[in-house]
């Protein structure tokens, strides 16, 4: 790892193309790659997505979601290869479309509770003190409500509902885990000199939060945001089940699943509800597989070699 | 120990009032009011307005707030507009059904999570162990939802070992032994599709904390000074490691209530979650209210007994 | 005309405790010191962990609250620093102990290095950069490896980076703080024979925290002893190390390995004198409460901590 004296040609060249910290990507994907589970995973992903973002460009979703009174509950057949629903609606085209509506939905979430739990974990845990206790109070209390109830009654009174109101109520409610995790880290280094040393070179307490502490927090950052990615797909999927998700002119695993709840279709129509809980099981296991490799990639102790 | 149960216990009363707050708002917000679903054709305007000064709907929204926060304090939550009776009366008939499943889900969570995760822990990193953990990395990756729809199918409909809706058989009469019977075989199904996914998160706790005390320097002392290895693992690491299990039910309680709003609505189970549901379906606001208020106070208790035993059975947290 | 002066300087942290997270006591950490220092020169300042010097030295640039006191810095007020105008905090800048953990792993040598550049001047990336590889020379470190991570480079190499770092506004004092403690011996001389260079070179004075005397003999004109929060003694290094008069710098100066092994029992038994001495005496030198008293002049640069007479 010591480099020492005067460069040679190929050191002028390495100074050229970046070198990687040790916790670096580079690292992460070999972990990846390695581990033949979370490959296949990740392939799967790929795959997958792809397949539902690029097929759903040549479907039409009001075509898809159109009531047909001819062809009401088929089995899979020539013309619907997963048969069709109550409205006569073809399931496959329904899938694709629910797919990506979901994957895109969590995608959303996950993202801004992303934002907001970062930026609330640094600023508490960089702080510390009072405003550490205050703000993790207020955690502390979003914590313990249970997130579909909350979610529910508020999904009720919002006078427009929609998708955007729809995911900015889940974020409402999501923030807390990854804030949390972010909190406790920004609490060990905040400790370390390098945090010290910015604050007597001069730097404001606001850069020294996005560009020391951020950067230092990243592999936790992306960690958590995958697990969280998987976990917001089973919550989209869970409150659309429900009722409280995606309306139904907007087809998601969800709005699929709660067929289901007809106890006919339950027993008798499988092709409506299986495929979508198949897929929905198998996107979160991929993602919570790649997941665990990324977890076990940054983690030194628990890095297979 | 006091201090810290005394501190704990205010911070609690903040967090009850901000809840109460937080739900009376969403009441205000709720569109329409109870009488909204009376108007029709035959009923006059006027006359609702007038119903509606005498209840006070019109008066500032803190004596509102006041008015209805005394009458909760006393057990009165108004009257439900859609079942035509008081809403207290309501979730009496509802609530029992709820803690039973939460009792029984509770029970077979650490009867599952218990065995297991000490075998995975005390065998860490042989087959046993391994099998355990992928049946905890499936349950994480699993939503409750859909697994307890595949146990309804197979086990309800399917096999038809199970009856798939309702607490009881309609027609027994409360307090014979058939009566109880029947609310239990009706329970086991709920109960067991709950446990059986929501235990993977005790499991990996069981484990690891085994496989953690399992280095620590006061085992290898007591193996070094000869103590059998039954010895150590029921006199050392499990007592170290099954308190701390036990005193998570509190904190249970806020994954309970959201699991059972989907299982009840699944089973066909009449109990508080599907009541909630109901009561939005039917913009049965008082209802709605009385529910969160209640799931919301559950909660918020639950984390407070949770906090204090642990604090009790585990020192270091009392530092934060 | 002393450069920096500190005049009674007290730093006290809380300590919570009750029902309601009350402030119930205070540690004293600094509780009353005074020094002086001279352009161009090295004041040390020495103590075992705990004693206060760290902290100390942490308060002046304001990394710690100072309780009371006052810090004046060519002759500006500067007690309360973090609101001190932008060339006052140009002027004082800070080496830390641990090489490893000083620098951010995740930045390249260059962000590390122009990150007070980007804070203090306005330069373009290509002046920047410029400057950077003008630093890496400086310390002795190659201009190419502006680009390495900090995990590329060893322990001393490290501390050269934060040296570098920290003499990039070309500061007038620097606090250095136990600047060698975290490397090898062989590797400390040439960091503190490189620091007594810059010195030269760029007019820096120094305010040298550390609890090793021999490094502290190597390095400092003047030496201030602290135990407990508190002065116990102070004065030019001949003062100290040839003529300590309190009974703890004597242990501390007796505690010196000496390199001559002929010398090893004479040195073992002078000890153990020192050590009765200390027993003996440690009422004569300390209150009730184990501190120092108030420093007394022995000399015009010699203060000692000794009970008032009478």
């Amino acid at each position: 790892m010591i480099k020492l004296g005067k460069k040679t040609e190929a050191g002028a060249l390495q100074a050229q193309t970046p070198i990687k910290s040790p916790s670096g990507f580079s690292i992460i994907w070999r972990e990846l790659v390695r581990d033949k589970v979370a490959l296949i995973s990740l392939i799967f992903l790929i795959l997958i997505v792809s397949f539902v973002y690029g097929i759903s460009l040549i479907l039409d979703q009001d075509e898809i979601v159109k009531v047909d009174l001819l062809s009401i509950y088929q089995p899979p057949n020539d013309q619907f290869i997963l048969g069709t629903d109550y409205g006569g609606r073809d399931i496959f085209g329904q899938l694709i479309i629910g797919t990506r509506n979901s994957l895109s939905i969590a995608i959303l979430v996950t993202l801004m509770t992303g934002i907001i739990g970062i930026a609330y974990g640094l600023i508490s845990g960089y702080f510390g003190g009072h405003i550490d206790n205050m703000m993790m109070r207020v955690l502390d209390f979003f914590n313990i409500l249970p997130f579909t109830m909350i979610v529910i009654a508020f999904v009720a009174i919002v006078p427009k509902y929609s998708v955007t109101t729809f995911s900015l109520i889940m974020t409402g409610f999501l923030w807390m885990g990854i804030a949390r995790l972010i909190r406790s880290k920004a609490l060990q280094e905040k400790e370390l000199d390098y945090i010290q040393a910015s604050k007597t070179l001069g730097s404001s307490n606001f850069k020294i939060i996005f560009t020391q502490l951020l950067p230092n927090c990243s592999s936790l950052i992306i960690v958590t945001m995958t697990l969280n990615l998987a976990a917001n797909i089973g919550l989209e999927s869970g409150l659309s089940f429900l009722g409280f998700g995606f309306p139904e002119s907007t087809p998601s695993l969800g709005t699929l699943l709660s067929y289901a709840t007809n106890p006919q279709t339950l027993e008798f129509r499988w092709w409506i509800w299986v495929p979508a809980s198949i897929l929905i099981l198998l996107l979160m296991l991929s993602i919570n597989n790649v997941g665990q490799a990324l977890k076990r990639a940054t983690d030194a102790r628990q890095r297979r070699g | 120990m006091w201090k810290f149960s005394v501190r704990r216990t205010l911070i609690m009363i903040p967090q009850l009032i901000l809840l109460s707050i937080i739900i009376f708002v969403l009441a205000q917000l709720m569109p329409g009011d109870a009488l909204s679903g009376q108007i029709g054709p035959d009923v006059d305007p006027a006359r609702l307005d007038e119903i509606r000064e005498e209840m006070g709907w019109n008066d500032p929204w803190y004596e509102q707030y006041g008015r209805w926060v005394g009458g909760v304090v006393k057990g009165d939550f108004g009257d439900s507009f859609r079942f035509k009776m008081p809403v207290s009366e309501l979730i009496g008939q509802r609530i029992m059904n709820t803690v039973w499943l939460s009792i029984v889900t509770l029970i077979l969570t650490y009867l599952i999570a218990i065995p297991l995760g000490i075998v995975s822990g005390r065998y860490n990193d042989t087959w046993k162990d391994q099998l355990v953990t992928g049946y905890t990395y499936v349950g994480f990756a699993t939503p409750l939802f859909i697994f307890a729809l595949v146990m309804l199918w197979l086990f309800g409909f399917k096999l038809g070992w199970f009856p798939t809706s309702g607490s009881v058989t309609p027609g027994l009469v409360s307090g014979t032994f058939e009566h109880f019977m029947s609310k239990v075989y009706h329970l086991i199904l709920p109960a067991f599709s709950m446990a059986l996914i929501t235990t993977y998160s005790t499991i990996q706790y069981l484990r690891n904390e085994i496989v953690d005390t399992k280095q620590k320097d006061f085992i290898i002392t007591a193996r070094a000074k000869g103590a059998s290895e039954k010895r150590v693992y029921n006199r050392h690491i499990l007592r170290n490691s099954l308190l701390p299990i036990a005193a998570f039910f509190g904190y249970e309680i806020t994954g309970l209530i959201g699991g059972s709003i989907f299982i009840e609505n699944i089973f066909g189970f009449p109990g508080m979650g599907q009541l909630l549901v109901e009561s939005i379906t039917l913009r049965d606001y008082s209802v709605l209210t009385a529910t969160t208020l209640l799931f919301g106070v559950a909660s918020i208790v639950g984390a407070l007994i949770s906090d204090i035993i642990l604090s009790i059975v585990d020192p270091r947290i009392r530092i934060k | 005309m002393s450069y920096l002066e500190v005049k009674d300087l007290k730093i006290h942290f809380p300590i919570k405790g009750g029902l309601f997270s009350r402030t119930v006591g205070h540690i004293k950490a600094v509780d009353g010191v005074s020094f002086s220092l001279d352009k161009g020169k090295t004041y040390g300042l020495v103590g075992e962990s705990g004693s206060g010097k760290t902290t100390t030295g942490r308060s002046i640039i304001g990394l710690n609250n100072i309780t009371s006191g006052q810090v004046l810095f060519d002759g500006v007020d500067i007690t309360n620093i973090k609101r001190a105008k932008s060339d006052v905090r140009k002027d004082i800048q800070m080496i830390f102990q641990d090489p490893y953990s000083s620098l951010n792993p995740k930045k390249r040598v260059i962000d590390i290095v122009s990150e007070p550049l980007r804070n203090f001047e306005n330069l373009t990336r290509k002046e920047e950069r410029k400057r950077v590889q003008e630093l890496m020379e400086l310390v002795g470190l190659s201009p190419e490896s502006i680009l390495k991570y900090p995990h590329e480079f060893s322990g001393g190499q490290r501390q050269r980076i934060g040296i570098a770092r920290a003499i990039a506004l070309k500061p007038k004092l620097i606090i250095a703080d136990e600047p060698v403690s975290a490397l090898d011996v062989s590797v400390q001389a040439q960091v503190l024979n490189f620091m007594k260079d810059i010195q030269k070179e760029l007019d820096l004075t120094y305010l040298f925290i550390s609890h090793d005397l021999g490094v502290i003999k190597h390095m400092c004109d003047q030496i201030g002893i602290m135990y407990k929060g508190r002065y116990v003694e102070e004065g030019t290094a001949d003062d100290i190390f040839f003529n300590p008069q309190h009974i703890y710098t004597k242990r501390l100066v007796a505690a010196i390995p000496d390199i001559d092994p002929n010398k090893r029992e004479e040195k073992r038994k002078f000890r153990e004198e020192v050590k009765a001495e200390y027993e003996k005496s440690y009422n004569d030198y300390f209150d009730e409460e184990g501190l120092a008293y108030k420093l007394q002049p022995v000399s015009d640069t010699h203060l000692v901590a000794l009970p008032e007479k009478g």
